[in-house]
């Protein structure tokens, strides 16, 4: 690993600690504010690629982890990892991680703008989404006792915002990756 | 603007080493998540409550670090209440309790400093594999802390600058100037680190 691609994975630590501080937004359609920092495993991904994109995670859960409150809400230590979210929050580095791979996989210079559309949009609902829930809400029904189907139903509650947050950092992606493109450049 | 949640103090658990807490960490999760007695886990609740609230923190600053927390425990034992029996649901609430006011203790009373030590200590392993460097992971982390600042005020003048326009601050139009303004950074950084040689290249 290089020195620049050490700067990005801090500089992407960084922007989702920042994206922390953003105030989250209320949709009268959607049950549950969003916060733009719940976006940055979608854009860590389909910006920074699959290996910096999880190792800037690994280095934003680092920050949790060692008594700094960058989890939006001013929240942060090690109590996270022990309340029932917290296979949502170590889930980020693998969501980040599928992210990237698909998005490397699918996206190319020179592709019609709608393709790269199609593959940040895609990477971001797979890894954003799918792989995040596939190892969260196991982890909210194992040290909680509800069962999976439970959770999963009370989990739908977020999906529309969800789907949302993936066209946001979709749109994101892909103007990053018109002004200064990373993705190609693998790590 | 990050302001590390340990607070100074003199306690107890300030002065156990970290290595020691983090070690009890995880011998309390094992053990509670083994054990079904609710005896074992009021016990567990109790004294991690103590430790917690022995820290030198205020009552108010106490209940907001944990609170979000807590409210996420509650609201799924209210519905674990129409699916499992009583004893079980509080058996199930207390230790997930006693843990996130062990691991708040923890928090409450280490340095990041004696953190990073620890974290230096667990990456040599891997440094023998020749897989990260614990000087990098230090160097990022430094450099995280130094830019924080930065991006949030660049955060803020293209916020400003949308309000100029007369244009609604949304997420979508300041997410994508944010990112590329400041990922355009990486050269000139990565330029200085090694024109200073901190990574020995």
């Amino acid at each position: 690993m290089n020195t620049r691609d050490l700067v990005l994975i801090a500089l992407f630590a960084a922007i989702v600690v920042v994206l922390g501080l953003i105030p989250p937004i209320t949709l009268g359609f959607i049950p549950v504010p969003i916060t733009a920092q719940s976006m940055g495993v979608m854009l860590a991904g389909c910006i920074l690629g699959a290996k910096r994109g999880a190792f800037a995670f690994l280095l934003f859960l680092l920050l949790v982890a060692i008594g700094l409150p960058v989890l939006s809400g001013g929240r942060g230590g090690l109590a996270v990892f022990a309340g029932p979210s917290g296979g949502f929050i170590l889930g980020w580095v693998v969501a980040t991680f599928v992210t990237g791979l698909i998005a490397q996989r699918f996206v190319r210079e020179g592709q019609p703008e709608v393709r790269q559309f199609v593959g940040f949009f895609l990477a971001s609902v797979i890894g954003g989404i799918i792989v995040l829930y596939a190892i969260g809400m196991p982890w909210v029904s194992a040290v909680t006792g509800a069962p999976l189907l439970t959770v999963a139903t009370g989990s739908l509650a977020f999906l529309p915002g969800d789907l949302l947050k993936a066209a946001i950092a979709t749109l994101a992606a892909r103007a990053v990756f018109a002004g200064y493109p990373l993705l190609p450049v693998r790590a | 603007m990050l302001t590390s949640l340990h607070i100074e103090g003199n306690s107890w658990l300030h002065r156990l080493p970290v290595r020691a807490k983090l070690l009890a960490l995880v011998a309390l999760s094992i053990l509670l998540f083994l054990s079904g007695s609710l005896l074992v886990q009021l016990t567990a609740f109790v004294i991690s409550g103590g430790l917690y609230l022995s820290a030198g923190l205020s009552w108010r600053e106490a209940l907001k670090r944990v609170g979000f927390v807590f409210f996420t425990i509650f609201f799924l034992a209210a519905v674990n209440l129409f699916l499992l029996p009583l004893s079980e649901v509080a058996v199930l609430t207390l230790r997930l309790m006693a843990l996130v006011l062990f691991a708040a203790a923890v928090t409450a009373t280490t340095t990041i400093g004696a953190f990073m030590d620890e974290i230096t200590v667990l990456l040599t392993p891997f440094e023998r594999l020749g897989w990260v460097r614990a000087a990098d992971v230090s160097l990022a982390l430094g450099l995280v802390l130094r830019f924080v600042p930065d991006i949030f005020s660049r955060y803020q003048a293209i916020r400003e600058a949308h309000r100029a326009r007369g244009l609604p601050v949304r997420p979508l139009t300041i997410i994508g100037p944010l990112i590329i303004l400041t990922l355009k950074d990486a050269d000139t950084i990565a330029a200085a680190i090694d024109a200073r040689g901190f990574r020995r290249q």
